[in-house]
């Protein structure tokens, strides 16, 4: 069932195990039938850890999603709210147990907040007057979720937000906390590096938490040589960037949510003789993806142009492990045949699923053509020729652009602004994007990219966007804008010199000859662009990082490494060849695209290293900037 | 948070003396361009009444670039032409913005003019 969490190094099933351990326990406690409440936002998470065959064998019956007014009805003798601590939540469950209260036969109420409990929302409930109403109020400690053999999660949607713009530092405990779980499953991590201003508060945290426990030391040998912490602060470029990995573009195009994926359904419908077109399923297609799918762990990190020729080649695979079924003779060989047909069949939808998944992206980043460099002025005055052929082309409905010139039009500027072109002055791309109403977070993204890239932007091209953007968008952006500022994606230079270049040079962000089909270097996964976060995560296995201190005071937040002890005796004694193992920290977010960089960098010959990545929260630039935003819900006049 | 709480009054009068007291914020702060960008938006409300009163046409709380583009869609060029000066909006967005709108109307004698 999680078959795909214990392939990796560290077997991340047992964390696993240990959560499903906890909800076992809670359930168990309550005893008799059960119906489960939930919080919208935990269904995903939770799908994760247990099934719902899991819940039904402790006698859960119903579940209903919480909302305000009265409860479903059911015959059940207990009823559990699984919540976050959230204020707003609180009141839509005292709602619920009033009219229920008055309602029917009185039954057991329980409550289980997670990942803590609250007492600030006690507290609400006792002010609705029904706290006494629970027989358990418990909390049910979710920190790091296990997503994949080597990814986990805390699933905060908040967190950067909170780190960065509210300074409530909620989150980082949580981290803290999830890290000294990890601990006690996988022994006490002896390194710890970090660069940034939350990984210092993280690893105070964690060492102060040692301190308190300093009695019971965990006996299990360390798993983990290094943890390295990082803020995303640090890197704030790479999130902007356009991602450009298969598992990426998915990410970018259609959304991953909780390990699943919804998709347009036109290319999935089967195709039956006899039925019209009129059966075509409307229903979004969802599809679960994890490396338990073979194809898909092949295929998931790589360059998106390379994607093509890997699925060729395995539906050759797949055609001629079928075609063998004429070479077998004997019964034995037959049989061997027969025993091989479900995983043949299986490999054979996946094939096709990701065939159709492969063409709708194409459908949309494939380079039909290549638009001219047009120079500003030139621009205008083709401008007014062009319209007649444009008016001529389209009916009357934007956008003018294809989608595929869109995708690749945006990619260039990009890559533009990457390479340190023209990042001083106000980009005319930009301007048409706005001047054509494109999506806000297109523009944001972009508009931040430049400023990251130019250490700011200059008080005049920072006020024109502004005023653009206020223009036609609308006022209340204004607010939006001022998050952006303050977390740093948005800035006025102050100082002339952009360290930015120099950043790039020494870290050999930018390489030109990246190689898509067969990579050497993590530059491949943004066709060009080596993530600043994963380059210092691999400068710290090979040289270390006191080759870099210079670039290092450039960026945000301090850098440091400490020690932790470990009891005697359980020292690891390293063997010839093997590889040492680092769980990176991402405080903030990552992104697909960062994870497939870092599996690139396990995966080398020569690496040594492996990685196992943590996150509060998997990101895209878009997710990134709307958890930012600030949305004013206008009333009518 | 003065700009926050004026989105929440349905009544234009109270909205703009809210956002009046932010623009004094602003002020206070020194934070110069946010209180030009509020002052616009005030004179943007009252202009967008202005219009509603005169032509019946719902406006009020659009965007600028939005109200230029009700404006010339419904043939009101000389309101949106005078916004158009009032608020310096940027050639190459004007010309965009009067292009999509007149090629969704279909007017095609407009265009040519322009």
């Amino acid at each position: 069932m999680a078959a795909h969490l214990s392939y990796g190094r560290v077997n991340l099933n047992i964390l696993r195990e240990a959560a499903r351990k906890d909800l076992r326990e809670f359930l168990d406690k309550c005893a008799g039938s059960k119906a489960i409440v939930w919080d919208e936002y935990l269904t995903g998470p939770f799908g994760l850890i247990a099934q719902y065959s899991l819940l039904k064998e402790h006698e859960v019956e119903k579940m209903f999603t919480l909302k305000g007014g009265r409860l479903p009805a059911a015959e059940v003798k207990n009823i559990i709210f699984f919540v976050r601590p959230r204020l707003e939540l609180m009141d839509i469950i005292a709602e619920n147990v009033i009219s229920e209260d008055k309602m029917r036969s009185p039954r057991d109420f329980h409550i289980l907040f997670v990942p803590r409990r609250s007492l600030l929302c006690e507290q609400r409930l006792k002010e609705r007057g029904v706290l006494g109403s629970f027989i358990n109020v418990d909390e049910y400690i979710l920190d790091l979720i296990p997503y994949d053999g080597d990814l986990l999660s805390m699933e905060s949607e908040g967190a950067f937000r909170e780190c960065y713009l509210e300074n409530d530092q909620t989150s980082l405990y949580h981290t803290a906390k999830g890290l000294m779980t990890l601990q006690a499953l996988y022994g006490t991590i002896p390194q710890i590096f970090g660069k940034g201003e939350c990984a210092r508060h993280v690893a105070n945290m964690m060492l102060r938490m040692k301190r308190e426990f300093a009695g019971c030391q965990t006996q299990v040998l360390p798993v983990f040589d290094t943890l390295l912490l990082l803020d995303r602060n640090v890197d704030l470029l790479t999130p902007l960037a356009t991602q450009l990995t298969y598992e990426g573009l998915i990410d970018e195009i259609y959304g991953i949510n909780n390990g699943y994926v919804k998709l347009p359904p036109e290319k999935f419908a089967q195709k039956k003789q006899g039925e019209g077109e009129k059966d075509l399923p409307t229903e979004p297609k969802k599809l679960q993806l994890n490396s338990a799918e073979e194809l898909y762990a092949e295929i998931r990190d790589k360059n998106f142009n390379a994607v093509g020729a890997a699925l060729s080649k395995k539906a050759k695979i797949i055609s001629a492990a079928f075609e063998e079924r004429h070479n077998a003779k004997t019964v034995g060989e037959i049989k061997q045949f027969v025993s091989q047909l479900p995983h043949m069949q299986a490999a054979r939808t996946s094939l096709a699923n990701h065939t159709s998944i492969a063409e709708l992206i194409k459908d949309i980043t494939s380079r039909q053509k290549i638009p001219p460099p047009l120079h500003p002025g030139l621009y205008l005055t083709l401008l007014h020729f062009s319209i007649i052929v444009v008016l001529c082309c389209i009916s009357c409905v934007p956008p003018y652009v294809s989608a595929s010139e869109a995708f690749f039009d945006n990619l260039t500027v990009e890559q533009e602004f990457m390479t340190g072109v023209d990042t001083d002055k106000v980009n005319t791309y930009i301007e048409d994007c706005i001047a054509q109403k494109d999506p806000l977070i297109k523009i944001l993204r972009l508009v931040c990219m430049q400023s990251v890239c130019n250490n700011g932007l200059k008080q005049k091209v920072l006020d024109y966007y502004k005023r653009e953007i206020l223009q036609t968008y609308g006022y209340e952006h204004i607010l939006t804008l001022n998050n952006l500022e303050k977390t740093g994606l948005l800035k006025l230079q102050t100082s002339t010199r952009n360290n930015y270049p120099t950043i790039r040079k020494t870290l050999k962000l930018w390489m030109e000859d990246a190689n898509e089909q067969n990579p050497n270097d993590i530059s491949y996964v943004y066709s060009g662009y080596a993530p600043l976060s994963v380059r210092l995560t691999q400068l710290l296995a090979r040289p270390g990082w006191r080759s870099i201190e210079e670039v290092l005071k450039m960026l945000p937040g301090p850098h440091f490494e400490e020690r932790q002890q470990l009891p005697a005796g359980l020292h690891k004694k390293r063997q010839q060849g093997e590889n040492r193992t680092t769980l990176v920290f991402f405080l903030g977010g990552v992104t697909y695209a960062e994870i497939a960089a870092l599996r690139f960098l396990s995966q080398m010959e020569d690496g040594g290293t492996e990685y196992v990545i943590a996150t509060t929260k998997l990101i895209n630039g878009t997710t990134w900037i709307k958890s930012l935003m600030d949305r004013l819900e206008e009333p009518p006049f | 948070f003065y700009v926050r709480a004026s989105y929440q009054e349905g009544k234009l009068e109270t909205r703009v003396s809210l956002l009046q007291s932010a623009v004094d914020e602003y002020n206070k702060a020194k934070n110069e361009f946010a209180a030009k960008a509020t002052e616009e938006e005030i004179r943007l409300l009252r202009f967008q009444r202005r219009v509603e009163e005169e032509k019946g046409e719902r406006v009020l709380g659009c965007s600028l670039h939005d109200t230029l583009h009700c404006l010339l869609t419904l043939g009101l060029h000389k309101q949106a032409e005078q916004l158009y000066k009032d608020f310096r909006v940027p050639d190459k967005r004007y010309w965009w913005l009067k292009l999509t709108a007149l090629a969704e109307k279909e007017d095609w004698e407009e265009l040519e003019k322009f």
